[in-house]
């Protein structure tokens, strides 16, 4: 026999009265999951850092705006910033919404991009007590949320220390 | 003419791995012997917020910045693997996004349990010389699943690499490839099961090995090569045993495998296991040198493929991305708790 | 000129009231403010963050003035997060000034215990940038964190000098009958609380509470104190973009205003309520309103002689997020007429009421 061991089933328990009651404490008003829409529409930036450039000054906007500081309209995509950058500083955050209660705590970083835009993102793959301001950080491509079991997976960038 | 072949060449490893002895420990197993059945002394594991997708994002990053290829002059894009976070919905697509490619290219799936990356590879060969395409990406990734306790835990792991083949700036051209197939049920994982069935032995000498010696076979007698003329061979690796065993079936010399064996250092990545094992040749090769190259799928078929490197290996090696060595050094050892954490094995109320 | 009066309001003790509704929270003290003003009202700006979100309620208002059976006037619903409380009150007196009414009410409320915790962060983090901010987990209390280190680092304090705050806080709100948390805290217990997002601590956060006040505005009868002015600005800039991060942008633009229209400067304050959320935006808050110097609100709250937040401030008398501003209105006229408080030293008060991480901010100056 190669089958040498049955399965269970994984939904067979659903429905147990310590399932129940966690779901029923989760039912708020509270809308919890992202609008697929809205997760489509920003897939440049979350994927790669598309940002907006001024064409007659040079400025940069991340996220991406519609008017430039210098007056102009004419912004055109930045596709994409830079991948590698410095920490300038972070937090390590405990009190975490519903998404990330399992990932908890998150490193919360704030990186200058090389060239100079900034941007705020996860870092992951590190340990606090080795981050310090001015540590060289990386863009990764990591999961950000997931819609429950049978919801929509988001990706999005986050940053990690550059291994030497 | 130039042949079609390998521009680049990209593994992503995620950081984490676990050691034998710690799977060995939860187990009840004897870790000496595991490690000596096995020749797997640690495996690499994904991180909570990485997937297969995620890997093959970073694998194809790595690979097109190495290739040095514009991404507008990608015209297809291969994942093969056998971990897709969704039953239904491609990773290709989300790499045409993530890589910023064009939207209109090919964008496949495959599955042929370990051996579909391999297939990506022929497929995007086949469009490449038929001047379908300029360039594409094959990608083989994989966050493979094995059960708690159970043999593959001992094995199954987190990786990917990624290949940008094309016509112009080859360092590794294509000579020759030799497919074998045939309905050998060693291995398989039925639609909603998390975890594999397999038939220990029965995974060997009618499937592992009949399939990639008569792939070899097939080839060598097909375009007369001898074991000789390969400075490398790189084999699918579901543990270290087997590449060993296969090459010496073939006579070819050990030391022009091991070279090739990563799983050692990181389990087995299934889909990737081959392909981080040429990543890693490719990355010590010399111009002229001749690589063989043998997928293994269960289920149950074997792909080999001669690679022929070209002066242009040097400056590929050189390019400004990380290495297969990288990756293999820069590690985080994790205990057997954060490793079902990690890989999502605790079952969660979502 | 015209002037535009505090004539009538009312608190309700911030807590977690789970056996009430929020139309009824609200219409509860709303009632009371215009029985305190003995007038009758025009208009109702209702300040609320969360109705949507946390209570599935919109027009909040119309169900407000069910309760009280107070039929045929408008009525409003200002929305700038945490900020709504400041928000509204200036709508409120831009609607009276503007001479349309002679009497409106504002009523502030939120019932952020209604859902769990973590829920109330996800609530919470609603006034972050929705689409780069909230969705990668990020909330007020990561990017306060952040600003607490730079600002630490950048003016040489330690975090034993900013969790002096949370100690005074707790020490003002042991005096306050409306506060959430009414017992004085040692620097010991604030130093020994988990991290929250270091350098931020347990005690640098303000609970989120139910609560819910009003206050009665009307023109020009001067039958209180008046609000002198108000400012409100936005800060256009976004987080990760912005030039220093020691500093309250939106509050330093509506300080500005605020002092210039009412024709007084900080030195002129004797009363001061401002929005400390997160510990380190009071003491930002401090400088922006100039009760003290850039980098110097630390020092001056280690000399003592601070006069702010005598309410206990969002740490202490809790976080009713839209209706704080609300709080903070009543409060400081209150404190200028001594009224449940200690009477201030002056006659001058200012309320400093913030939405989201320095997004928008509305400083409203009382006097006598």
């Amino acid at each position: 026999m190669i089958e040498r061991r049955r399965l269970s089933s994984w939904a067979s328990d659903a429905g147990s009265p310590a399932e129940r009651k966690i779901i029923f404490s989760r039912q708020g008003a509270v809308v919890r999951h992202e609008s697929v829409p809205m997760y489509w529409r920003n897939i440049p930036q979350y994927y790669r850092l598309v940002a907006k450039r001024c064409r007659q000054c040079g400025a940069v906007y991340f996220p991406p705006a519609l008017r430039c500081r210098c007056g102009s309209a004419e912004l055109e995509d930045y596709d994409e910033l830079p991948h590698e950058g410095r920490l300038v500083e972070y937090t390590v955050l405990y009190q975490v919404g519903t998404d990330f209660l399992k990932q908890k705590p998150l490193i919360v970083g704030l990186v200058e991009l090389n060239g100079g835009v900034r941007a705020v993102g996860q870092i992951v793959d590190a340990q606090p007590d080795r981050l310090a301001p001015g540590t060289r950080v990386e863009l990764v491509f990591r999961r950000v949320a997931v819609d429950g079991r049978h919801g929509l997976i988001m990706y999005g960038y986050k940053f990690r220390p550059v291994q030497p | 003419m130039t042949r079609v072949g390998v521009v680049g060449w990209g593994v992503y490893i995620p950081r984490y791995r676990i050691r034998t002895e710690e799977v060995a420990r939860l187990w009840g197993d004897d870790p000496q012997r595991i490690a000596d059945v096995y020749l797997v002394n640690e495996k690499s594991v994904e991180a909570l917020d990485e997937d297969a997708v995620t890997i093959a994002v970073e694998a194809a990053r790595i690979a097109l910045r190495r290739a040095g290829v514009s991404r507008e002059r990608v015209g297809a894009v291969y994942v093969g693997t056998e971990s897709k976070p969704y039953a239904v919905k491609p990773i290709a697509s989300i790499l045409i996004d993530a890589l910023g490619l064009r939207n209109d290219i090919l964008a496949v799936d495959m599955e042929f349990a370990c051996k579909a990356g391999g297939d990506g590879l022929a497929a995007i060969a086949g469009l490449v010389e038929a001047g379908r395409v300029e360039y594409g990406i094959a990608v083989g990734v994989d966050t493979s699943q094995g059960e708690p306790g159970e043999h593959l835990d001992y094995s199954a792991s987190s990786g990917g690499a990624a290949l940008v083949v094309g016509r112009d700036g080859v360092a590794a051209e294509l000579e020759a490839m030799y497919a074998y197939a045939s309905d050998t049920p060693d291995f398989w994982r039925r639609d909603g099961s998390p975890y594999p069935m397999h038939g220990e032995g029965f995974t060997g000498e009618p499937a592992y090995f009949r399939h990639i010696i008569e792939a070899v076979r097939g080839l060598v007698s097909k375009y007369g090569y001898k074991p000789a003329d390969f400075t490398y061979a790189v084999f699918h690796q579901p543990n270290g045993r087997f590449p060993l065993r296969v090459a010496s079936a073939l006579g070819i010399p050990m030391d022009r495998v091991k070279p090739g064996i990563v799983v050692t250092h990181i389990g087995n990545t299934y889909n990737a296991s081959a392909l981080i094992g040429f990543a890693r040749v490719l990355e010590m090769a010399k111009p002229g040198d001749r690589i063989l190259l043998v997928t293994y799928g269960s289920g149950a078929g074997s792909d080999a493929f001669v690679f022929r490197v070209t002066d242009v290996i040097t400056e590929r090696q050189r390019a400004p991305a990380p290495a297969v060595e990288h990756m293999l050094r820069n590690k985080v050892y994790v205990d057997y708790a954060q490793y079902l954490k990690m890989r999502k094995m605790i079952k969660l109320l979502e | 000129m015209t002037g535009v009066y505090v004539v009538g309001a009312a608190l309700r003790p911030a807590g977690r009231h789970y056996g009430e509704n929020i139309d009824d929270m609200a219409a509860e003290v709303l009632g009371k403010a215009l029985a305190d003003a003995g007038v009758d009202i025009e208009a109702l700006f209702v300040a609320s963050s969360t109705t949507e979100l946390v209570n599935r309620q919109q027009i909040l208002g119309a169900y407000i003035l069910e309760s009280l059976g107070i039929d045929k006037i408008p009525a409003f619903r200002v929305e700038c997060g945490d900020g709504s409380g400041g928000a509204a009150v200036t709508a409120a007196y831009y609607a009276l000034a503007s001479g349309e009414y002679g009497c409106v009410a504002v009523v502030g409320v939120d019932k952020p215990n209604d859902v769990l915790s973590n829920q109330q962060v996800d609530v919470y983090a609603a006034v972050m940038d929705t689409y780069f901010e909230r969705y990668f987990g990020f909330t007020p209390l990561s990017h306060a964190a952040l600003m607490a280190k730079m600002y630490l680092k950048r003016h040489g304090y330690k975090y034993e000098d900013l969790a002096a705050w949370a100690v005074l806080m707790h020490e003002r709100g042991a005096e306050n009958p409306y506060a959430y948390f009414r017992r004085r805290v040692k620097l010991e217990d604030v130093l020994s609380s988990e991290y929250t997002s270091e350098p931020l601590r347990l005690y640098d956060v303000a609970p989120l509470v139910d609560g819910a006040a009003a206050a009665v505005l009307c023109r020009d009868r001067r039958d209180g104190p008046r609000i002198m002015s108000v400012a409100v600005a936005t800060n256009a800039v976004p987080f990760n973009m912005r030039s220093e991060y020691d500093t309250l942008y939106s509050l330093r633009e509506a300080a500005a205003r605020a002092y210039k229209a009412a024709g007084i400067s900080p030195r002129d304050v004797a009363a001061a309520e401002v929005h400390d959320s997160l510990s380190i935006f009071g003491v930002l808050a401090v400088e922006g309103l100039g009760l003290a110097e850039r980098g110097g609100a630390l020092a001056a709250l280690k000399r003592g002689g601070l006069r702010v937040n005598m309410s206990g401030g969002l740490k202490a008398r809790g976080n009713a997020l839209g209706a704080t501003g609300v709080y903070q209105l009543v409060e400081v006229a209150w404190q200028l007429v001594g009224r449940e408080f200690k009477r201030a030293d002056g006659r001058y008060g200012v309320v400093h009421s913030m939405g989201g991480v320095d997004r928008t901010s509305a400083v409203i100056v009382v006097g006598l």
